[in-house]
């Protein structure tokens, strides 16, 4: 065993505790965080895929800001997790069955001849100078770029939505502006009262 | 970058769509009466850019992205057309209830965006990318009636399918990928049809066709979840009926000739190869939507429900000519998705018209005595009920007729047979709504509204009467909207007298 | 030269810690409570408006890499790219979404 199959193995094992984690733990603050370290996990196993772009960005997006919001949203809705729970046992039966078929299904097709992954040769390791993300941005910005732009405007989209949804201007809410905070001058604020001394 | 000029429509789109969207920013009248008209001038604009295309030789552009053919320029105007009429209609529905920010119309226009993306798509990715846009608008532009929860769970369910619809569109979409290398539809093609020549000679030619079937089914999958074909079709009556029905008229009308585009892109651009493949699945899909939305139709006691029933079955027809397999059976179901999308804007656009004065016509008995009420708007839901019947002379009449022709000429007579007797039991429900109009009173005042909608009443009093919402008074129509309603009317029967000026660029489209 | 500055701090620095200050300091919340309080939905259009900028930064990387070798069209896009994102900008800025209380 190679110490690169010995590293995707530990990899993967701890992906699939963690993907089986997320579904399973009662928590769902604890369920967002095995998420994080299946996203983790997978980007560790990019990285041994040689596709070091897609693998930071899984990290940086997913798990920096995706997860994030998962997190906000978990605490957003103040949640009871009983009635989550509730119905679990009863579907369990229906549910294991329709996974123990998808299992069978799924080695029926992969131990078929065609599947079998020795049948294609391993593609060999790139060279040191190889940048994927150098592959990638050559590619994107060549003979993508329509797709490119398409995604700029899901891009304003999702931002004129998330806007429109969620903003909502209460009339008790204080805003601070800046620019009033700046340029405010002495005299607005301080006034010197000149008064007689006195004593007691 | 050559040929970018072929894509004129779509950038004048994306140039307006900003410009309005900045424009509306500062905008301070509640009524939107600048952010309004700017849209329709885009859109009407957009609609002549468009066109102007109509009979242009084919042409790609951005490397084979996109795609400039006879189906897509007919298609477009379709859409522009439908989404044009449908803000006519929306705009005092969404008035009254104060969802008319600039957003409804930016996310509307957005949505008409994706769908342009996607009709004229010769891509994987750029089919993928133009359904994204056009989803997340609606999904956003559901949720946007913030005070009612209808909407919000709406909403919910939508997106939530919606976004595993999707998921499984991409995953179909990777296997193909990764069976042919190529995200080009001319290319796939050239592969797999290359790869099942190959037959079972060598493991590579098996492999690429085994993955491209494998991609396949859940492109289908994508496909039928997004269509709302039977058993996919779960969120359909659910987002209909809690959407506010302007977004349902949205939702119902354009983005049901996108879709039909996709299919054609995705199963017969890119894949005809495995048409026996698709031509089973497609073939249950459809007898199966046939069969579930004609008679689960009949227990709806609300209408936007029947309507989403109705779709279902609608769906069904349309699917019944991609299954013929042959161009006669591709320009049926062409013909089909068009008309089918301008005769339910009719219907919803009277729904909408009831619902003015802050009344939400969404129950059946609405409809009661509108012939005594409005008789316009009586005429226009008939001839749009009739023709989704399928009754000669109108649209929908021929439009079943070539589906069934060309699913007989591919030897398909039970599928035939399952749509014949289904569009006779789904004539039922129809004819109910009808009889409502027609034969029966209106319901009295007293009978407690459904859902008030009691926020800001003060409209400009160039056409509605404010007056408390009454059922059985007669109902007032803007001048534009009624005309707006007489066309849609008029255009059910007049394409139903001469269906040949819509078939010819059909025709055209699939030679 | 950090770990002898802390150091030297430590020692010559004055030292009078009461409760107060040794209390953990967190921006807008109070330090002692449930941990499963309710956040305002503000919170979550600042985090996907983040999103949205943060995806934009994994597109800006690529291109800056391969700067030197892609044609004009291809920086007049990114400009394009650029230009539509700055319209969600000024859409987000004007409607206040960036603002605080």
């Amino acid at each position: 065993m190679t110490f690169q199959l010995f590293v995707f193995y530990v990899l993967a094992a701890i992906l699939v505790f963690a993907a089986g984690r997320v579904i399973t733990v009662r928590n769902p603050v604890y369920a967002a965080l095995f998420l994080v370290l299946a996203f983790f996990t997978s980007a560790g196993i990019w990285m041994l895929l040689e596709a070091e772009f897609l693998s930071i960005t899984l990290v940086l997006v997913y798990v920096g800001a995706v997860m994030v919001l998962f997190l906000f949203v978990v605490m957003m809705l103040d949640l009871n997790i009983a009635p989550l729970r509730e119905g679990f046992m009863q579907y369990l039966p229906v549910g294991i069955l329709v996974g123990l078929i998808m299992v069978i299904e799924m080695i029926f097709l992969i131990t078929q001849r065609y599947f079998k992954a020795d049948n294609y040769p391993i593609p060999p390791p790139s060279d040191a100078g190889y940048s994927n993300t150098e592959a990638l941005g050559l590619l994107l910005y060549s003979e993508y770029l329509y797709q490119f732009e398409i995604a700029a405007v899901i891009l304003l989209v999702a931002i004129v939505a998330a806007i429109a949804l969620t903003m909502r201007k209460r009339p008790e809410t204080r805003y601070q502006k800046p620019a009033e905070q700046i340029n405010v001058k002495k005299e607005d604020r301080l006034r010197v009262v000149s008064m007689n001394s006195e004593k007691d | 970058m050559n040929n970018l000029h072929v894509a004129t429509p779509e950038i004048f789109l994306l140039v307006a769509v900003c410009t309005v969207l900045v424009v509306d920013l500062f905008q301070t009248d509640k009524r939107r009466v600048v952010t309004y008209w700017l849209s329709q001038a885009t859109l009407v604009i957009t609609l002549a850019l468009c066109f102007g295309q109509l009979g242009d030789e084919p042409v790609t552009a951005f490397n084979g992205a996109y795609t400039m053919d006879s189906m897509s320029a007919t298609l477009k105007c379709w859409i522009l057309g439908i989404a044009l009429l449908g803000f006519l209609y929306s705009r005092d529905y969404i008035g009254e209830r104060d969802i008319q920010n600039g957003e409804y119309y930016v996310l509307g226009l957005f949505g008409v965006g994706g769908m342009m993306i996607m009709v004229s798509a010769n891509n994987m990715l750029s089919i993928y990318l133009g359904l994204e846009l056009l989803a997340l608008s609606l999904y956003a532009m559901v949720a946007l009636y913030r005070t009612s929860s209808r909407a919000a769970e709406a909403a919910m369910k939508y997106f939530v399918l919606g976004a595993l619809a999707s998921g499984m569109l991409l995953y179909g979409m990777s296997m193909v990928y990764g069976a042919t290398g190529s995200l080009d539809l001319a290319t796939i093609n050239n592969i797999i049809a290359s790869a099942v020549e190959g037959g079972s000679d060598s493991d590579e030619s098996v492999y690429r066709s085994l993955g491209a079937r494998f991609g396949l089914t859940f492109i289908i999958v994508g496909v039928a979840f997004k269509l709302g074909a039977v058993p996919f079709h779960m969120w359909l009556p659910d987002v209909y009926e809690g959407a506010p029905t302007s977004v349902t008229l949205y939702i119902a009308t354009a983005p049901k000739i996108a879709a039909f585009a996709m299919v054609i892109r995705l199963l017969v651009d890119a894949l005809p190869t495995l048409h026996s493949d698709w031509q089973q699945m497609l073939a249950i899909l459809a007898a199966l939507s046939l069969i579930v939305g004609n008679l689960v139709a009949i227990a709806q006691s609300n209408i936007k429900r029947m309507l989403a029933y109705s779709t279902i079955s609608h769906v069904g027809f349309l699917l019944l000519g991609i299954v013929a397999g042959t161009a006669e059976g591709y320009s049926a179901a062409m013909f089909y998705a068009v008309t089918y999308a301008f005769t339910t804007l009719a219907a919803f656009g009277v729904l909408l018209a009831i619902s003015a004065n802050g009344y939400e016509a969404d129950e059946l008995v609405s409809l009661s005595g509108l012939a005594r009420r409005k008789p316009l708007l009586a005429m226009v839901m008939m001839l749009s009920l009739i023709s989704l019947a399928g009754v000669p002379p109108l649209v929908g009449f021929y439009a079943k007729l070539s589906v069934l022709k060309a699913v007989i000429g591919a030897d398909f007579l039970w599928l035939a047979v399952v749509g014949v007797i289904m569009s006779v039991i789904g004539a039922f429900y129809y004819l109910r709504a009808i009889k409502l109009m027609y034969f029966d009173e209106p319901i009295a005042d007293t009978v407690e509204v459904s859902e008030t909608v009691g926020t800001d009443t003060t409209k400009d009093n160039e056409a509605i009467v404010t007056s408390a919402p009454s059922l059985s008074g007669p109902i007032a129509v803007r001048g534009d909207v009624g005309l707006g309603l007489a066309i849609n009317g008029a255009a059910v029967i007049l394409f139903g007298i001469f269906p040949g000026l819509i078939m010819a660029a059909c025709i055209r489209a699939f030679t | 030269m950090g770990g002898a500055l802390i150091t030297a701090g430590r020692f010559i620095g004055p030292s009078n810690p009461n409760a107060e200050k040794n209390s953990p300091y967190e921006c807008g919340f109070e330090a002692f409570e449930d941990a499963r309080m309710k956040f305002d939905v503000r919170y979550y259009l600042v985090a996907i408006l983040f999103i949205i900028f943060d995806l934009e930064i994994a597109f800006l990387v690529p291109w800056a890499v391969v700067l030197d070798s892609i044609s004009p069209a291809a920086f007049g896009a990114m400009a394009l790219f650029l230009f539509i994102l700055v319209i969600g900008f000024i859409y987000e800025w004007k409607k206040g979404a960036l603002e605080w209380e």
